[in-house]
């Protein structure tokens, strides 16, 4: 499956096959804590940001999302 | 199926060959919440075969049209729920879907999923036939979307198949070597 960049999906599949096996192994299985897949998530979520902006996808409300169009900025 | 294993293909829907016009996945975000519920944030882009001609007279960029996705797993009380909406033409339809998928009360190797649609059409006049026509698509949408998971945990069962038919292999090899060696 790809990325909504094309740049990104190769990040995504990394990603995805970290995120599967953790929530299969771990998550459902009741031990939550830790995740393995946090520096993964973050390189691949920078690219997904920048994708975003660039094709203009109207995502509303998320926090990662920065200051938009003059509006009030972004508490990190 | 029990629902680790749907809640587990759920999460890996896409691809497949019942949804062929959902053409890209991305997490927006994820988190496990005090409780210890995990929170997704999806988009999700589709592409409906819009025909060349007028492809070339709106630019081939503006073809697809996107959908958020939040989901929410309990791993306590055993409960997924996906809401869902467009974020394409929210000026002209609201199309609003909420799943959950909970294990069966009485056959806790089943899964039972509640699906519901909001559809709403903004400021055209056909808006109740449209939207009767939307309903109907998303009604028989929702038996493809059972026949997508089955397809996906068929495809997930054979993967361990063939890591497991390959463990075995190579753990024959290494017996049988060691069983020449200590000879």
């Amino acid at each position: 499956m790809n990325s909504v960049g094309e740049a990104c999906t190769e990040l995504k599949r990394d990603y995805d096959q970290c995120f599967n096996r953790w929530f299969a192994e771990k998550f459902l299985k009741g031990e939550s804590a830790g995740d393995p897949c946090g520096q993964l998530f973050k390189r691949y979520q920078l690219c997904v940001q920048k994708a975003i902006k660039e094709k203009d996808i109207p995502i509303e409300g998320l926090e990662f999302m920065g200051p938009r169009k003059g509006k009030t900025e972004n508490s990190s | 199926h029990p629902w680790e294993t749907v809640t587990t293909a759920a999460m890996q829907k896409y691809p497949n060959p019942m949804n062929p016009s959902v053409v890209g996945v991305d997490v927006l975000d994820r988190h496990v919440d005090p409780s210890g519920k995990l929170h997704s944030h999806r988009l999700l882009s589709t592409e409906w075969g819009i025909p060349s001609i007028v492809k070339s007279l709106i630019g081939t960029c503006r073809t697809k049209t996107y959908v958020q996705e939040h989901s929410v797993v309990d791993p306590v009380t055993k409960t997924m729920e996906l809401k869902s909406s467009n974020i394409s033409f929210t000026n002209l339809v609201s199309v609003d879907e909420r799943l959950v998928y909970k294990p069966h009360p009485h056959e806790p190797d089943k899964t039972i999923l509640t699906q519901e649609a909001i559809i709403s059409v903004k400021g055209v006049s056909l808006s109740s036939y449209l939207e009767g026509l939307m309903a109907n698509t998303i009604s028989s949408n929702a038996n493809k979307g059972r026949e997508a998971l089955e397809w996906v945990i068929n495809r997930l069962n054979a993967e361990i198949e063939e890591l497991a038919a390959s463990a075995r292999g190579t753990m024959r090899n290494s017996m049988a070597a060691a069983a020449f060696v200590e000879k």
